[in-house]
């Protein structure tokens, strides 16, 4: 029974973890070229899990098209905020502060529009998955956990491979190293954060939508994005493989504390874990050296 | 508008801007940022609730024991984290508030999650209208003092600063310990006013709207933050026949600052010298140099032009 | 602006001025202040609707007392200073004779000194905290004397944990009970302390008790430590959207214990978030669900608003009724008489008799109505007092 009880908390920790790594490559990603903590994130992710929502109740789509219809509606919004939002920040030169404030600003925009517009009602999904889990002797792991895993495993190894061998790719590479030396290198670094952006977005719609299938869909989802930008950091902002790993980790810590110590403390030692780390070395686990960030 | 409503709301302003002072000495002068500053309300606010229900103190001991309670504290996490680099810092000020508050609601001692009830009724406008007056004398006086020179050097440049002799790590950690102190204050002002405190009153969120009052009254200018605080406060409260567009308009309004005028309404300028307009403005130019600066320290690889 | 116009304004002003003599009676001001936006924007919109509704039936039907009800709505975005400013605007300016709402505890007992101060009543709809209505001495631990303006519809955290442990101990034959609380919640925190209470009392035992958030969506690993200690019953005072993802993960992992809840439950959400999962659990309600004026109320809401009717509407609409029966023994909108008279009338409310006691300003000899959740719908099992 201890050794089944550990193996299914691992299995929990993973697939907390992959939720987590959904959201937290977004906030990364953006990290990564813009130097600030994108909190409008957690509103494209609310969003798309209601575009989701309504293209399979209200225009009955299938699953597959819905998901895919997320992905581009979350996609435009991100940009549309960074076109909005963010551009006139950057013509100007703002500190990273104005960045995170108005991101702050948008999250509490989107949030609130969508309660004054659609209402606070919590809305399920229609099922696509069957709710009876795989099973394996005591063991269970639910068909949307796995489902969570599958695309944030694809979704992330496809973003590695655009990052690291395609053109556009190296232009992100460059940008985040340095922009100002990567503009005068010849890359077009508006269209690269416009694409980050874009990226960002559509991970945040897939993220909604499991999101919402798994759990369930409300306007205040963004807050759990405070969880996955605790990964993000954990592995160290900016760095595409920390986030992924940073967040399997926290979902992994987060199960074994409530699962072997106290549920009280829980999040507790989340953000004693995070502070520890900025301590001891702030770039996270593998996050790029201060010198470079200096 | 009735007297006994906008009474309410002055004394909110009251409170509200005991925090604001301190972070705007914090952000607006030092060139930290917190994101955490509701731990240390939640601090002074405990403290002080504990001290005039538990142990019957009376209210003005009560009140500055729970500002020196959170500036200890202060002084605690200045020390472990204040070598960070600045968003690094605001982040690890995110975690501490948010632990303050998981603590609290775990404590049984304080009531958990159910709070502090009972707690006297001392604020008051009066009480409010004290505390400001000499949080606000006192602050006027440091930034204008030579360790308030100091203080704004690291925030200009820091390696100049420590190059001509500026010991900025303690600089560093004499603003953050004189903002939380106001900020415990200012969470001792509010648990008398609100006779009841439990740890929801202080999420992030809260840390977060004092940070757009500093930014939005203008960095680097104690009259800006005042003036902040007083139009943030009461906005809301004039929307409030909107119901639930409110937040959506608030939301926006941030973010139209944000993009439209980003040095706020006072940035680097004091409101006496409005009326001396060559020195308003040098002032202003200044500050318009200021944030091309502090842009140079913390994000200069985004200067594209 | 020549001088036509100016006249022309100057009579339409006189007209508007003679108008208002002839005008009918000043209306009777009420207010409810509640959260319409933040996290529990879905309770506060569904106790304003509901009390919006009903002021429009009352004036349809002629009004209270010859004269027709006003109302106001504000918004405390689920925040005690918001709850404060609302209160001493609706008080001072819009000059209510009455509140109705928050929709929380926190809300409630903050507001109390400036209700004190104004000698305005208060009738919260599902303030379950104790201290609502009465003072507490931090110092020795004690309730003191009870606060003359704050009264409420709903029973209280001790009332409800205590019915719902002695439910499960007696009737369930429970003797090992799960509790899974929401940490950071003070309805929460409530109940669970005098379940664990009563449970004990009673020679239960409570075999393991884990905790959450109230943001929280994943469970999981609490709930497989609930499955290593193989309780009989699983207690899960919270509200239905914890309550269905707790119940479908628990399931999932294979949890066979049986559920039970508070009155933070019944919400048609429950049976479109987690139906399968759900069935054969039991909650404590305030209202028999086979009362016909049930089932009523609930059409009519739903067609009026297009939005689910959940428990706050219900318990809003007995704050209502029983505001307006007091207005109407107190023959008149002073606020003072209105307070005197709540702890006189007697009402006939969806959630049960209502009579609200002179000593604590709660409701007296409420029952919980035990209700079991089979197939699409509520099953009514059984009224569930203390003393049993």
């Amino acid at each position: 029974m201890e050794m089944e009880q550990f193996l299914q908390q691992m299995i929990n920790g993973l697939s907390l973890g992959s939720v987590y790594a959904l959201m937290a490559v977004g906030y990364s990603l953006v990290y990564s070229i813009m130097n600030f903590s994108n909190f409008a994130h957690g509103g494209v992710i609310m969003v798309g899990a209601y575009i989701g929502y309504f293209a399979m109740t209200a225009a009955n789509m299938p699953f597959w098209m819905a998901f895919l219809l997320c992905g581009v509606g979350a996609g435009l919004l991100a940009v549309l905020l960074e076109l909005t939002v963010y551009t006139p920040l950057r013509n100007r030169n703002a500190p990273f502060l104005y960045y995170i404030i108005s991101a702050m600003g948008a999250s509490i925009f989107l949030e609130n529009f969508v309660i004054a517009t659609i209402g606070p009602t919590y809305r399920t999904y229609p099922q696509v998955f069957s709710h009876e889990p795989f099973r394996l002797g005591s063991l269970s792991l639910s068909r949307i956990d796995l489902m969570i895993i599958a695309v944030a495993a694809i979704g992330l190894i496809t973003l590695v491979i655009i990052i690291d061998k395609t053109k556009i790719g190296l232009g992100i590479r460059a940008s985040s190293f340095s922009i100002k030396a990567s503009q005068l290198m010849g890359v077009n670094v508006n269209f690269t954060i416009f694409l980050v952006f874009l990226l960002g977005g559509i991970l945040a719609g897939f993220a909604g939508m499991l999101f919402g299938m798994k759990y369930t869909v409300y306007p205040t989802i963004g807050n759990i994005t405070t969880k996955s930008f605790v990964a993000a950091v954990f592995g160290g902002l900016g760095s595409l493989p920390g986030a992924i790993i940073g967040s399997v980790l926290l979902g992994i810590i987060e199960v074994l504390v409530s699962g072997y110590l106290s549920s009280n403390f829980r999040d507790l030692i989340a953000f004693l874990i995070l502070i520890s780390i900025l301590i001891i070395k702030p770039t996270g686990l593998m996050g790029k050296s201060s010198e470079d960030k200096a | 508008m009735s007297w006994y409503y906008i009474e309410g709301i002055l004394i909110q302003c009251g409170y509200v801007l005991m925090v604001v002072l301190g972070l705007s000495l914090l952000t607006g002068f030092a060139g930290l940022f917190s994101f955490g500053h509701a731990g240390f309300m939640a601090i002074g606010a405990y403290v002080s609730a504990i001290c005039t229900t538990k142990f019957g103190l009376s209210f003005l001991p009560a009140l500055l024991l729970g500002g020196v309670v959170a500036g200890v504290v202060g002084a605690g996490l200045g020390k472990l984290t204040l070598n960070l680099k600045g968003d690094y810092f605001c982040i690890a000020t995110l975690g501490f508030g948010e632990a303050v508050r998981l603590i609290l609601e775990n404590w049984e001692y304080v009531g958990g999650a159910r709070g502090i009830s009972g707690i006297p009724w001392e604020t008051n406008l009066k009480s409010v209208i004290i505390a400001c007056a000499i949080g606000t004398l006192a602050l006027m006086a440091l930034v204008r003092s030579r360790h308030g020179r100091s203080i704004i050097a690291i925030r200009e440049d820091e390696l100049a600063a420590e190059m001509s002799g500026i010991n900025t790590f303690r600089y560093k950690m004499i603003a953050l310990i004189i903002s939380a102190v106001y900020a415990g204050i200012g969470g001792g002002l509010l648990a008398h006013y609100m006779t009841y405190i439990q740890p929801k009153m202080f999420q992030m969120v809260k840390s977060t709207e004092y940070t757009i009052i500093v930014i939005f009254g203008g960095l680097g200018s104690v009259t800006g933050s005042i003036i902040g605080t007083f139009i943030l406060t009461f906005l809301p409260e004039m929307l409030r026949s909107l119901d639930n567009w409110r937040l959506v308009i608030y939301g926006l309004a941030v973010i139209v600052i944000m993009v439209i005028r980003p040095r706020g309404l006072m940035g680097g300028v004091e409101l006496g010298d409005i009326f001396r307009l060559p020195a308003r403005r040098r002032a202003a130019k200044l500050a318009e140099e200021r944030i091309k600066n502090m842009n140079g320290e913390s994000a200069g690889e985004e200067a594209q032009r | 602006m020549n001088w036509k116009r100016l006249i022309g304004l100057l009579c339409a002003i006189m007209l508007l001025l003679s108008a208002v003599p002839v005008m009918a009676e000043e209306p009777i001001r009420i207010g409810w202040i509640g959260s319409l936006t933040g996290d529990s924007a879905v309770f506060g919109v569904n106790e304003s609707s509901m009390i919006k509704m009903l002021v429009e039936e009352t004036n349809a039907a002629g009004g209270i007392l010859g004269r027709q009800v006003e109302l106001f709505t504000y918004d405390t975005k689920g925040d005690a200073n918001e709850a404060i400013n609302a209160t001493r605007r609706i008080i001072a300016q819009d000059k209510v004779c009455a509140i109705l709402g928050p929709n929380a505890s926190g809300q409630c007992i903050a507001i109390a000194s400036v209700l004190e101060q104004m000698k305005v009543p208060d009738i919260s709809t599902v303030a379950t905290n104790p201290k609502v209505t009465l003072n507490y001495d931090e110092a020795t631990g004690k309730f003191t004397t009870v606060k003359p303006y704050n009264f409420r519809i709903c029973f209280t955290d001790p009332y409800q944990g205590a019915i719902a442990a002695g439910f499960a101990y007696d009737e369930l034959n429970a003797t090992k009970a799960a509790i899974f609380y929401d940490v950071s919640d003070d309805y929460s925190s409530g109940l669970t302390q005098f379940f664990e209470e009563i449970f004990t009392n009673k020679g239960g035992e409570i075999v393991v008790k884990e905790a959450f958030k109230s943001e929280d969506v994943e469970f999981k690993a609490q709930l497989t430590n609930i499955l290593a200690a193989n309780p009989d019953v699983l207690f899960l005072p919270c509200y239905y959207k914890q309550a269905a993802l707790i119940a479908k993960q628990a399931r999932e992992l294979g949890i066979d214990a049986v559920l039970l809840g508070g009155d933070g439950w019944p919400s048609d959400q429950l049976f479109v978030m987690a139906k399968e999962a759900l069935q054969g659990a039991y909650f404590v309600n305030h209202l028999d669900v086979n009362d016909p004026t049930f089932a009523e109320l609930k059409t009519k809401f739903e067609t009026k608003f297009n939005i689910p009717l959940d428990l706050n509407g219900f318990m809003a609409h007995d704050a209502y009724v029983t505001l307006v029966a007091a207005i109407e023994k107190a023959g008149s909108d002073d606020s003072e008489a209105i307070a005197d008279a709540l702890t006189e009338v007697t009402v006939q409310g969806v959630t049960g008799t209502i009579k609200l006691s002179k000593e604590d300003h709660n409701p007296i000899g409420k029952e919980g109505s035990i209700t079991k959740i089979v197939g699409d719908g509520y099953e009514f099992v059984m009224k569930y007092g203390l003393g049993q």
